[in-house]
């Protein structure tokens, strides 16, 4: 018990190393989202507005019915699916702990299923980032079609992802599976090549 | 041809920029052009007459037309590794230093060898594979399918690597406008003013279309003008996206389209960072297919000399390019709109010499042309001959309204024959192209719903109606796409007329009379597949290979369509009808893969512990998209072998760590998770007590095994399961199905949870004094805590917390330690650090391989697909108790035969002997036939452990011959011995060393 912790280890680490950091004229930014606590949530049979009326009691959250995102504080519901949400929680302190207290508070309500370690979350923006996502999500992201608040399960380069977009700028969070972030690295780097890709650091302090 | 001068290049006028030169090569030849140029338009400029040979015939072969229904000028372009064969030479634009090859000759163009092919053509009609090589069978491969493919053909491969590289991207709009001629330029401009998203495409890199090959005027400006400021202001346009260079090449559903943007093709490399190609899905609301005309020919004898062009394609020369085909023309029309090549000829100060027009009588405006142009005229006459060498024409013979014959020195002819709509879009998802008398043409039957046809697709040819049309369709394609449009003022225009008389071809030709030109299929050929019964429109273009080239046959069909009519005697809709399938122009496989080729043609997925197995000089395997450890080699051992036996040794006699991440993990929760497990296992899942894990497999509906694993219960409602890392996937799926279609009642809730664990395998005698290392004190994990098959929650490392179970696939006292995936690094390096005082060693899927092969237990090779729970050893498993998946129909006869191949072991009989997996087992005496076939050897390992060879297989009877000896003959390697059958578990059949 004399060996020090293990460190987590951030899976963009090694795929995202030769970015240059964020210097200006990158027509996109990349952000490795290493922090993030998130929990699958899938409503027991018969109890959605009871889930409903306790998430809103908890967290002030509405849960979306369909493929949204809704915030409020450093937690947030995202649409997964019928009566199913991944909860996305900014917490750079214990990840699991968000799993626990959701399988805690909505017990009855809700199976709850730690999924912190199972994707690899990132965070793009920048002005060409539209045009970088076009070469591999086949979705519109038009301002028109799809706005903050608004997310969705897709595939990009063949890769299983699930997108949120935060805001106007826009800025859009992607989770891809951990075992493919070296994947998603590879089609992101060349895709964003075109228009200069850039790293604007890493949310993680603990990340090596 | 060599030299800087541009001997074809007209002294003003044009679209090129004259400003700039562009030097390039031709078979070799230095030559100059211009920006603007296509390479077809510069190599006219140089004078060059002759751009290759023919397919079959190698006959010289010209530039035919302007635009991408080129059958002829087919080119190498480039060298070395970017050397792409059969480029349309109408297509490519010019630049510095581009460097093309003609093809299909030898040694030279000038002079070609195979040309010989030309006399020979009696041998070469029309079904000649079919008649010719019939005899001896065996010659096809080895000798006629060589020397055909030797003599024929077109361009040659690089054969080397595509150092470019291609993408795939997508786009959504309101408003897809196909075709940026003046149709397509004002459907875009009204659409876009209306405030949709449009995109508008063109597979030229000027917008403009006809616009740019014509002497237009729009609103008291060149047509030319006009595109550009219609450009200009859609440029201005944030919603609107312009495309040149791309190729809308196939219609799909739900308003999907395939496009291919050529980004770098006119470039001598891509500029950094950019793909060669780019293939779009595009998914629009509304399509207008504004694609235009392809204008036809008409076919005479000798018709396919270099020399002979499209009028329209003359015309693009002459007023696009500044460049002149000819310097004394011959025009044969069949309508007014050929005429207007006398026209433009006559302002360039090119000589008409005679003007060919099959119609009696004309309009006295054409009359006063042909007379101002100094031009012969003849009228109800039409152009029987031309004549040639391989430089160029040198006369044709003309047949007069009184059927003389008289012959006109020319050395270039422009020919008309009218135009067909350019509706290859409609046809790809099943519409029908229809006949219209009037215009003498096919148009579009039908459209996929959401597409408007506009312009001279539909019909109508003419500048006025094509711009009208355009606005209307560009307004209610807006319109219908949510908007507001407001009508946009058409620009006056200068009028046309038609005024066709249709003819396809000319009786009584003397020479060789050419329909496709790109595959060599001329009018004798549709003669003898008339004759010989291939009347079909199908039967007709199979026989001939009419239509069947790279062009799809846009400039030959329907002239073959009206040949095949003529001698049957039925009128054309009735001989058949011509459509076309995607791509509209051949697109390179290499778009199509985009980003994913080499090492990215599919994603890769690392194990947590990848980058430290990487440091061990682990070598991996692709496991489906996974990379797993394969072994892990020392120094000093001579093969993989060596290291394989060590690893296995060291796990029966000390301890091993094997990654096991990549197995499939579920997490079901829910008042029923137990109920569903019990439906889908055949075993009984919801008797497990919490705490406990058991192993299970499933059926598929027919009764086979589909998977198996174990599951683990972590609380009354709270299950986690494990797959097999093949199926993780499929086994989710069938799960999902078995909820949300079979059973919707349960309350279940199942989420994948495979990417949440770094899993490994801590397995020999020492796991545990391992384990106890790492696992924090106040988890007891002696035996009698954490007995075999038992699961608990445990923290390691000083504060990571995760599951610990104790389940073995070795046979050993074994564990799989589960922790969260970004740990996983952390904990391989702790756990080979905390076993190294009991001489730890990781090992990889090799000598998990061959310890689960001495044990026994049936995996990929075994469950594959044709094999029952009983067939595995694993009918004891089947419940009686309940139902589930596949339990009526495992008890049909077939399936419960005893008869049926079953698991077993086996042993060389000579012990140094290697054994085969794959190798049949023959009873020994009995010849090696498929009807002594008594099953085969799945899987094989060399076993440490013994000191020799073993290996399961399926064979009749299995269970019931322990003992019985037969041959396991393998004629793929010509292995042929014998071998014992025996126990399937090899090592510690009675699992004494699980409950340590």
């Amino acid at each position: 018990m004399s060996e020090p912790t293990p460190m987590p280890r951030s899976p963009f680490a090694r795929p995202l190393a030769a970015l240059g950091p964020s210097e200006a004229g990158a027509g996109i930014t990349v952000m490795a989202r290493d922090g993030l606590a998130l929990a699958t949530v899938i409503g027991r049979k018969g109890k959605a507005d009871d889930l409903a009326e306790r998430v809103e009691a908890l967290f002030g959250i509405a849960l979306p019915a369909g493929p949204r995102r809704i915030a409020a504080g450093r937690i947030a519901f995202v649409g997964a699916g019928p009566g199913q949400w991944l909860a996305v929680a900014d917490s750079s302190a214990d990840p699991n702990a968000l799993a626990i207290r959701l399988a805690r508070d909505l017990a009855g309500f809700a199976s709850v299923a730690e999924q912190s370690d199972s994707r690899a979350v990132i965070r793009l923006s920048g002005p060409c980032v539209r045009l970088v996502l076009a070469k591999g999500l086949p979705i519109d992201l038009h301002p028109r079609a799809f706005g903050p608040g608004d997310a969705a399960l897709s595939a990009i380069a063949q890769i299983g992802v699930h997108l949120w977009q935060l805001d106007e700028a826009p800025t859009y969070e992607i989770a891809a599976p951990l075992s493919m972030a070296g994947s998603f690295a590879d089609w992101l780097i060349a895709a964003g090549a075109e228009y200069g890709i850039a790293r604007t650091g890493s949310h993680c302090e603990g990340s090596t | 041809m060599t030299g800087r001068g541009q001997p074809g290049r007209l002294a003003s006028g044009g679209l090129v920029d004259r400003s700039q030169t562009l030097g390039f090569r031709f078979d070799g030849n230095a030559m100059t052009g211009h920006p603007g140029d296509t390479l077809a338009s510069a190599l006219i400029a140089n004078g060059v007459v002759l751009a290759g040979r023919s397919f079959k015939y190698h006959r010289p072969r010209g530039i035919l037309t302007a635009g991408s229904e080129e059958p002829n000028a087919l080119v190498e372009l480039r060298t070395g590794p970017r050397r792409e064969p059969n480029t349309k030479a109408t297509t490519i634009e010019l630049f510095d230093g581009l460097e093309a090859r003609s093809q299909n000759r030898w040694p030279s163009l000038g002079f070609d060898v195979m040309s010989v092919a030309s006399l020979l053509s009696p041998v070469f009609a029309a079904g000649f594979y079919y008649k010719t090589f019939m005899w001896p069978a065996g010659f096809w491969e080895r000798v006629y399918e060589p020397l055909i493919r030797r003599a024929a053909g077109l361009g040659r491969a690089s054969g080397q690597p595509d150092p470019d590289s291609y993408e795939t991207a997508f786009a959504f709009c309101d408003v897809l406008v196909i075709g940026a001629g003046p149709t397509g330029l004002m459907a875009a401009l009204t659409a876009a003013r209306a405030g949709a998203r449009v995109i508008l495409c063109d597979e030229d890199f000027v917008f403009g279309g006809r616009l740019l090959a014509e002497q237009f005027t729009l609103d008291g400006i060149s047509g030319a003008d006009w595109a550009v400021s219609i450009t200009a202001e859609l440029a201005q346009n944030p919603g609107v996206t312009l495309m040149r260079r791309t190729t809308v090449f196939g219609a799909y559903d739900h308003g999907a389209f395939g496009a291919l943007e050529r980004v770098g093709d006119h470039l001598p490399v891509p500029a950094p960072h950019t793909p060669r190609q780019r293939l779009w899905r595009i998914v629009a609301k509304r399509t207008i297919l504004a694609a235009g005309a392809i204008e036809r020919h008409i076919v005479f004898g000798g018709n396919d000399r270099p020399g002979i062009m499209m009028a329209s394609a003359v015309r693009a020369c002459i007023n696009r390019f500044a460049a002149a085909p000819a310097r004394r023309l011959g025009v044969f029309a069949n309508n007014d709109d050929g005429w207007k090549t006398v026209a433009d000829c006559l302002r360039a100060g090119i000589a008409v010499e005679a003007v060919v027009d099959p119609r009696p009588v004309i309009s006295e405006t054409l009359r006063t042309l042909a007379a101002q142009a100094g031009a012969r005229l003849f009228t109800g006459a039409t152009v029987l001959d031309a004549f040639g060498t391989a430089n160029g024409l040198q006369a044709v013979d003309i047949r007069t309204s009184s059927a003389r014959i008289e012959t006109v020195s020319v050395d270039g002819l422009a020919l008309s024959g009218g135009w067909n709509p350019s509706i290859a879009l409609t046809c790809h998802l099943g519409g029908r192209p229809v006949w219209r008398d009037d215009l003498a043409a096919f148009v579009a039957g039908g459209t996929p719903a959401g597409m408007a046809i506009a312009g001279a697709a539909t019909g109508a040819f003419d500048l006025r109606s094509c711009l009208a049309d355009g606005a209307r369709s560009g307004a209610e394609a807006a319109e219908a796409a949510g908007f507001t449009a407001r009508a946009v003022e058409t620009p006056t225009a200068t009028e046309e007329t038609l005024g066709l008389m249709p003819l396809w071809s000319v009786p009584g030709a003397r020479t060789k009379a050419f329909v496709d030109f790109q595959n060599d299929v001329t009018v004798k050929d549709i003669e003898i597949a008339e004759r010989e019964g291939f009347r079909s429109v199908e039967h007709l273009k199979r026989y001939t290979t009419l239509g069947m080239a790279t062009d799809q046959g846009k400039t030959a069909n329907l002239n073959g369509l009206a040949i095949m009519a003529a001698l049957t005697g039925r009128a054309i809709p009735e001989t058949g009808t011509t459509t076309f399938r995607p791509p509209y122009t051949p697109v390179a496989i290499g778009a199509f893969a985009g980003h994913h080729r080499g090492k990215q043609f599919r994603p890769t997925r690392l194990t947590p512990s990848h980058d430290w197995a990487a440091e061990q000089g682990a070598p991996f395997v692709e496991t489906g998209q996974w990379l797993r450890a394969q072994w892990f080699p020392k120094p000093g051992e001579a093969d993989w072998l060596a290291s394989v036996n060590r690893e296995v040794r060291a796990v029966r006699s000390a301890v091993g760590v094997c990654d096991v991440s990549t197995l499939g993990k579920i997490d079901i929760q829910g008042v029923d998770a137990g109920a569903l497990l019990d439906r889908v296992y055949i075993n009984s899942f919801s008797t497990l007590p919490v705490g406990k894990v058991r192993y299970g497999a499933m059926l598929r509906e027919d009764g086979i095994v589909m998977d198996d694993g174990t599951a683990a219960r972590l609380a009354d409602d709270h299950y986690v399961m494990s797959t097999t890392t093949v199926n993780a996937a499929k086994v989710m799926q069938h799960l999902e199905f078995c909820h949300q279609v079979l059973w919707p009642e349960l309350d279940v809730q199942m989420v994948s949870v495979t990417e949440q664990w770094a899993q490994f395998s801590v397995a020999g005698p020492r796991a545990r004094d391992t384990l106890r290392k790492l696992i924090d004190p106040a988890t007891d994990i002696s035996d009698a805590a954490l007995p075999y098959m038992g699961v608990t929650g445990i923290v390691a490392c000083g504060g990571i917390s995760g599951r610990l179970f104790r389940i073995s696939f070795s046979g050993e006292l074994a564990y799989e330690l589960a922790v969260p995936a970004r740990y996983g690094d952390g904990v391989i390096r702790a756990l080979v650090a905390a076993g190294a005082e009991y001489g730890i060693v990781p090992y990889g899927t090799e000598a998990l391989g061959v310890m689960r092969i001495e044990k026994g237990h049936p995996a990929g090779n075994e469950i594959n697909g044709t094999a029952t729970a009983s067939d595995l050893g694993l009918g004891r498993l089947m419940s009686r108790k309940k139902d589930f998946i596949g339990r009526i129909m495992a008890e049909r006869p077939g399936l419960t035969d005893p008869g049926r191949p079953g698991l077993a072991g086996f042993m060389p009989v000579d012990q140094a002997v290697r054994l085969r997996a794959g190798a049949h087992f023959i009873g020994l005496g009995a010849p090696a036939a498929a009807r002594n076939d008594e099953g085969y050897m799945t899987s094989v390992a060399f076993s440490p452990s013994l000191g020799h060879w073993i290996g399961l297989g399926l064979i009749r009877n299995g269970p019931a011959r322990h003992g019985q000896r037969v041959r396991a003959y393998d004629p793929v390697r010509g292995g042929d011995i014998e071998v014992e059958i025996c126990s399937p578990v090899f090592v510690d059949p009675e699992g004494a060393r699980l409950r340590v």
